[in-house]
């Protein structure tokens, strides 16, 4: 059944909606929601790309989220105004979901019912067309026909289509060709069968040259290389494996020591507690060792981080948070590693974490983080999610490290050995809780590094005292690193009605949140924290304000359980949770939501 | 007048600090073995890597080689740590010492990987059947019908460790006893000249909890039951003619990676070190017959090592500068554009 959509005069909504395409994981449906993604970035559209796939290889449900937004909006948004149903199993469901209005465009192939008479139905025999074109490829070709729709019902330019085509099939022409003639063909029949005036629409907007997207993993690898990673080891999981697997595809270009020899080394672990244990080694020798893993991996890593910890070797772990716990949902993001991350392994233990909530930060902290760990001699964590890690966005490009590389406090000859005469490992000599260090292969006051209790020269010792001077000179250390750390970001009102503190991914939500409070008449000031142990200039932030909330992707409300912990206990009161973990992006009116029970609930 | 090696160091200069086993123990006789081969073969303290895991034998590190930097890492995974260091600085000398428990039970899998990449290391376990650090219980090493001094005999087939390690084509792979100081001091020699993997397991009686005579791992056991292959004499590279004693009869001349030679004086005839098959042959004969083969079991030079087939700049990366570490400036507009056009 076709049903054709009627022709309707309506005020045109510009650079302001929401594609929702369903398809099944393995169709090659990802090429087409790309391009249509990058057609519209390349006419200067502010635009964003969720997806939402399936753990698994071939056959699941996959969908993909366009969001287009003058106002910048990146979250998913709370509806769909144009739904593109390519997927057999979610059909029905996804139909019944949609809002009266919405408009569908559906595969006319798939032979499944489309009875809503409340909505515009837009029909197209997608897989026959395609097969038309080519028999063997029609299943993956089917996908390209939505793309053509959508362009004529948006107004996608066909020169923005062509080059997003060409960068998607880099070099393969025939592949262009082929995918080209097909969006043709879509939008062909669409402006031919379809009697249907869309009130959506883009428009070009003028688009900085200099803009363009990716993923939070890639900038992140490319940070890593440019932060002088000399070693990676890792175990492929869900969602890290294309953090490393970036960091492999840049090395041969970026890291060749011009003899064809590699200056860093790449080895995919047997497991992840190989891999941190390879990150310990290289940390240990005077490298700089990186693995990338999520939850279940910072699980396996922990005995060794507390030995970071308490050996004092520096080393890099970047956690791509998925939804846990155990495998949950493996390819659905969260932010519900963070206490885990702040305090992992046993015993006393605190570690830094680093938290970007661009792929700008992607890149920086990817670079600066060997500085902290080398510098305060520990296990530093990178803490980023699947969905700034594996979705797309924007950045200006990147910019180059403005400090030499910090390698800390190593006494590399004898003469700098001679010149301390109160040297011993573990001695702090400056006061600021950091000990110097030697490295292997120096000669330079050589120690057995170990797990068990030491002195200040690094010699095995069980003494009561010893180990607890040991433990509350760590915990100076760490203290110690707060303000070194990157600064929270603060948007500040003058009306200090409520402050919003929140942290990584959700910075991509936070301004339609802020819009959402605003319209309700409050204040809005926002603080994004970017590092634990939490910067001086947060617990500033809450004293400022009437009241706070810390808005978080997790269950449970992490970080306001650090804040709670560690803030002085009359500041307590003003500070409250909003905290929700679904799987999905996190959806501006579900939180704006949230926060406004919480304040009536004041 | 204080003997000296090729570097002109004394012995001393190889020594550790005091062990805290219990007195009799056999790793203590490794740690001395260690410090001659180390001593003998003339390289520079600083430049030794030592390693461990835990448990008794992972402790000893302490006990020897008191001028080079170590690492008595987490139980089981000192293979991952070595890997880590070797591969940033390959120019070091990886020397670990590890237990039955910690490698053939907790550490199995990294033990299986670290062969598989064939890491430039020597890894000697130190083999006594029990867990000696939290009071005997059975490890994964001991035979069937062995018997400790206390309780049951065990029930459990063994791992052999160097059947295994021959099965994943470890490049050099031996067996002794911690009682044979000649065969174990001139293994431990050969596997540091090795470069590549050098397994060697060691049967190092716990005094404490199995040196009783059901034990087949005791002092008096091994004693009665060791099978050896050869007499074995290293001849080191910068003095070959110094402690060669010209055997009678028939032997062999393994060549070093570092020059040096490991000469055997071949008493079982039928075994041939460069063949797999006749190396798991006689393991499995000897355990058959309740005995230790001892000697070296199977050697091949021809196997790359972790670094080797990594393809890694020929300076050690930990000795690379920042230019080379951190690409320029160029190179970052470079990627910027790319990305754009």
């Amino acid at each position: 059944m076709r049903v054709l959509g009627t022709k309707r005069a309506m005020e045109k909504i510009v650079n302001d909606f929401v594609v929702n395409v369903a398809t099944a994981n393995g169709t090659g449906s990802q090429s087409s929601n790309l391009i249509i993604l990058h057609s519209m970035f390349e006419m200067g559209v502010p635009v964003s790309g969720k997806n939402l796939f399936p753990s698994n290889i071939s056959g699941l449900p996959t969908w993909f989220i366009i969001r287009a937004s003058d106002r910048g909006y990146q979250a998913p948004g709370d509806g769909t105004n144009i739904q593109i149903l390519m997927n057999k199993d979610t059909w029905i469901k996804d139909l019944e979901g949609l809002e009266p209005g919405t408009i569908v465009v559906y595969n006319e192939d798939v032979k499944m019912p489309v009875e809503r008479d409340d909505c515009v139905l837009l029909g197209m025999p997608m897989t026959k067309m395609a097969r038309k074109i080519n028999p063997k490829l029609g299943r993956l070709i089917a996908n390209m026909y939505y793309v053509g729709a959508v362009a004529h019902l948006l107004g996608v330019e066909e020169d923005a289509i062509e080059k997003a085509v060409k960068a998607q099939f880099k070099g393969k022409e025939k592949a262009v060709e082929l995918n080209i003639q097909a969006i043709s063909e879509g939008r062909e029949y669409a402006n031919e069968n379809w009697d249907f005036d869309c009130q959506f629409s883009v428009e070009s907007r003028d688009k900085d040259p200099d803009t363009f997207l990716i993923e939070g993993n890639e900038a992140i690898a490319l940070g890593s290389i440019y932060g002088g990673i000399s070693m990676l080891s890792w175990y492929p999981i869900t969602p890290s494996s294309s953090l490393a697997e970036s960091v492999i595809n840049w090395l041969p270009e970026l890291r060749s020591d011009g003899d064809g020899g590699s200056t860093c080394a790449v080895i995919q672990a047997e497991d992840e507690l190989a891999a941190a244990g390879m990150v310990l080694g290289a940390g240990w020798a005077g490298g700089r060792g990186m693995t990338c893993t999520s939850g279940p991996g910072i699980s396996l890593m922990s005995e060794f981080i507390g030995l970071f910890y308490f050996s004092e070797v520096p080393g890099v772990i970047w956690d791509v948070n998925r939804v846990g716990p155990s495998t949950g949902l493996p390819t659905r993001t969260q932010q519900g590693d963070l206490s885990m991350l702040y305090e992992a392994s046993h015993g006393d233990t605190q570690h830094i974490v680093l938290i970007p909530g661009t792929v700008d930060e992607c890149f920086e902290f990817g670079w600066r983080v060997f500085d902290y760990a080398e510098r305060f001699q520990t296990m530093v964590f990178g803490f980023n999610d699947l969905d700034l890690g594996m979705n797309r966005w924007k950045t200006s490009g990147f910019t180059y490290p403005d400090s030499p590389m910090d390698r800390g406090k190593v006494v590399r000859s004898q003469e700098e050995m001679d010149s301390m005469p109160e040297y011993g490992r573990y001695r702090d000599v400056d006061g600021d809780g950091i000990a110097y260090r030697t490295l292997p292969g120096s000669g330079l006051d050589p120690i057995l590094y170990r797990g068990t209790g030491h002195d200040e020269d690094g010699i095995y010792s069980e003494d009561p005292q010893v180990y607890h001077d040991a433990m509350a000179r760590l915990k100076r250390k760490i203290d110690g690193a707060r303000d070194h750390l990157p600064a929270p970001v603060i948007r500040e009102e003058e009306k200090k009605d409520l402050g919003v503190i929140f942290y990584g991914s959700m910075e991509n939500t936070i301004v339609e949140i802020d819009d959402m409070l605003e319209e309700s008449g409050l204040s809005v000031s926002t603080c994004r924290v970017r590092a634990l142990p939490l910067h001086s200039g947060v617990e500033d932030f809450v004293r400022r304000h009437d009241r706070t909330i810390v808005l978080e992707i997790n269950r449970d409300g992490q970080l306001f359980g650090i804040i709670r912990k560690e803030f002085p206990a009359e500041l307590i009161p003003k500070i409250h949770s909003v905290s929700y973990s679904d799987g999905m992006p996190p959806r501006a009116r579900v939180y704006s939501d949230m926060i406004l029970e919480v304040l009536e609930g004041l | 007048m204080l003997k000296l090696n090729v570097l002109e160091l004394e012995k001393s200069e190889y020594t550790g600090g005091k062990s805290s086993l219990c007195p009799g123990c056999g790793h203590d006789q490794i740690s001395n073995n260690i410090i001659q081969a180390a001593w003998e073969n003339g390289i520079h303290p600083e430049k030794i890597a030592k390693m461990s895991g835990i448990g008794c034998s992972s402790k000893t590190p302490a006990y020897f080689l008191g001028k080079s930097h170590g690492f008595n890492t987490v139980h089981g995974r000192m293979p991952s740590v070595t890997t880590g260091a070797n591969v940033v600085n390959k120019s070091l000398s990886f020397l670990a010492v590890s237990g039955d428990g910690d490698t053939a039970s907790i550490g199995i899998g990294q033990f299986v990987h670290a062969i598989r990449r064939n890491l430039d290391m020597v890894y000697i376990v130190e083999n006594n059947g029990v867990y000696g650090l939290t009071k005997g219980q059975y490890s994964a090493t001991v035979e069937k019908g062995s018997k400790k001094k206390k309780g049951v005999a065990n029930q459990q087939a063994p791992i052999d460790l160097c059947a295994m390690a021959i099965n994943l084509g470890c490049s050099f792979v031996a067996r002794s006893f911690s009682g044979s100081k000649k065969q174990l001091t001139a293994l431990i020699r050969a596997a540091m000249s090795h470069r590549g993997m050098a397994f060697i397991d060691v049967i190092s009686p716990c005094v404490t909890f199995a040196n009783n005579d059901e034990s087949y791992k005791s002092y008096n056991y091994v004693k009665a039951n060791d099978e050896v292959l050869h007499i074995l004499d290293y001849i080191p590279h910068f003095s070959p003619i110094e402690e060669v004693e010209v055997p009678e009869g028939e032997y062999q001349e393994v060549s070093l990676f570092d020059g040096s030679t490991l000469r055997l004086e071949t008493l079982a005839a039928d075994h041939d070190y460069t063949d797999a098959v006749s190396a798991l042959s006689a393991i499995h004969q000897s355990e058959k017959a309740e005995r230790h083969v001892t000697g070296l079991l199977y050697y091949d030079d021809n196997v790359p090592t972790a670094t080797d087939t990594l393809g890694l700049s020929e300076t050690p990366l930990v000795e690379l500068t920042e230019d080379l570490l951190r690409p320029s400036p160029d190179s970052l507009e470079k990627v910027n554009s790319g990305f754009r056009s």
